[in-house]
């Protein structure tokens, strides 16, 4: 089974902008910095908030109901890099984004 | 929500968060449900599940990092200590959390100045 | 005897331990339980405590001039000679 899904078209996403998709089931936080596009589990390692609800600055993203903060590239917790939220790739074919589900 | 499952959702919410982290749930069942209870009730009276042991100050920034399980916040601290401050949390080693002491923070950085 | 002042929550079960320790030996002490006190007094805890380099980890204990923070009965032992 191919494990790229498509998520959203690459102009729906401005640079700086962020948010959720349902993928398979998952909910998955697919942000647009710098040019690239990251997903992440939307869901916080912590309980549970969906960071799509969060603030993003520059590559982190900080979650709103108890602040954790989150690098969208490698999904880790800032303050301990054990805990990670899982983190997806992505790729842009022909102005589509695709997640890979597998992990 | 009734108090009983609050507790129950904390217990596996934190045990995925500490796990990585090299802690455990205390051995102590007592302390352990007892501590819980407090923070059911401080996450409905305060919003969220504070530590039941250090004192909120209202500013966000602060309180924030007292959230349950405060450990990240408070780690080289706590590893200190094998213990998080309320006793929650001990390291994944420990069997007898009573032969643990609590060590304050001011005494906690004097001995790492010491070295 | 030296003065027995502690602040304390009420939701903190080693702050329990503390006041029964010193109830047990029959000595008498002050509490402020800082979760229920009014703003000002919260503001001179906060005051107190961070003029001793420490946080707010509660039981804070001080007897005589000297601070015990944590529950630690040995300590609080010494200082009093028991
Ligand atoms: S749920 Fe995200 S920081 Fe607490």
């Amino acid at each position: 089974m191919v494990p790229w899904f498509f998520a959203t078209n690459e102009n729906d996403l401005d640079d700086g902008e962020m948010k959720a998709v349902s993928m398979e089931g998952n909910k998955i936080l697919l942000v647009r910095q710098a040019g690239g596009f990251y997903a992440i589990s939307n869901k916080c390692p912590h309980m549970d908030c969906p960071l799509s609800k969060g603030i993003l600055d520059e590559y982190a993203i900080q979650c709103p109901c108890h602040d954790w903060r989150f690098d969208i590239r490698s999904g880790e917790f800032l303050d301990a890099g054990e805990i990670k939220v899982p983190a997806y790739e992505t790729k842009v074919t022909d102005g589509k984004v695709y997640i890979n589900m597998e992990r | 929500m009734d108090t009983k499952k609050r507790k129950e959702q904390f217990r596996t919410m934190f045990q995925r968060v500490i796990d990585p982290l090299g802690y455990k749930f205390s051995p102590d069942e007592e302390l352990v449900d007892f501590l819980l209870e407090q923070e059911v009730m401080l996450e409905k009276e305060r919003g969220s599940p504070f530590c039941p042991c250090q004192g909120l100050t209202g500013e966000r920034k602060h309180d924030m990092q007292l959230v349950c399980p405060c450990i990240p916040f408070h780690r080289e601290h706590f590893d200190a200590m094998k213990r998080c401050w309320c006793g929650l949390y001990v390291h994944k080693d420990v069997d007898d959390p009573d032969e643990l002491v609590q060590i304050s923070k001011k005494e906690f950085e004097e001995s790492k100045s010491k070295g | 005897m030296k003065k027995v002042v502690m602040y304390t929550l009420s939701t903190c079960p080693w702050c329990m331990r503390a006041k029964k320790f010193f109830r047990e030996k029959d000595i008498p002490f002050e509490y402020i339980d800082y979760d229920k006190a009014d703003e000002e007094t919260r503001k001179s805890i906060l005051e107190d405590c961070r003029s001793h380099g420490e946080e707010m980890s509660f039981p804070f204990v001080k007897i005589g001039e000297d601070v015990v923070v944590g529950y630690n009965p040995q300590k609080y032992s010494s200082l009093l000679d028991l």
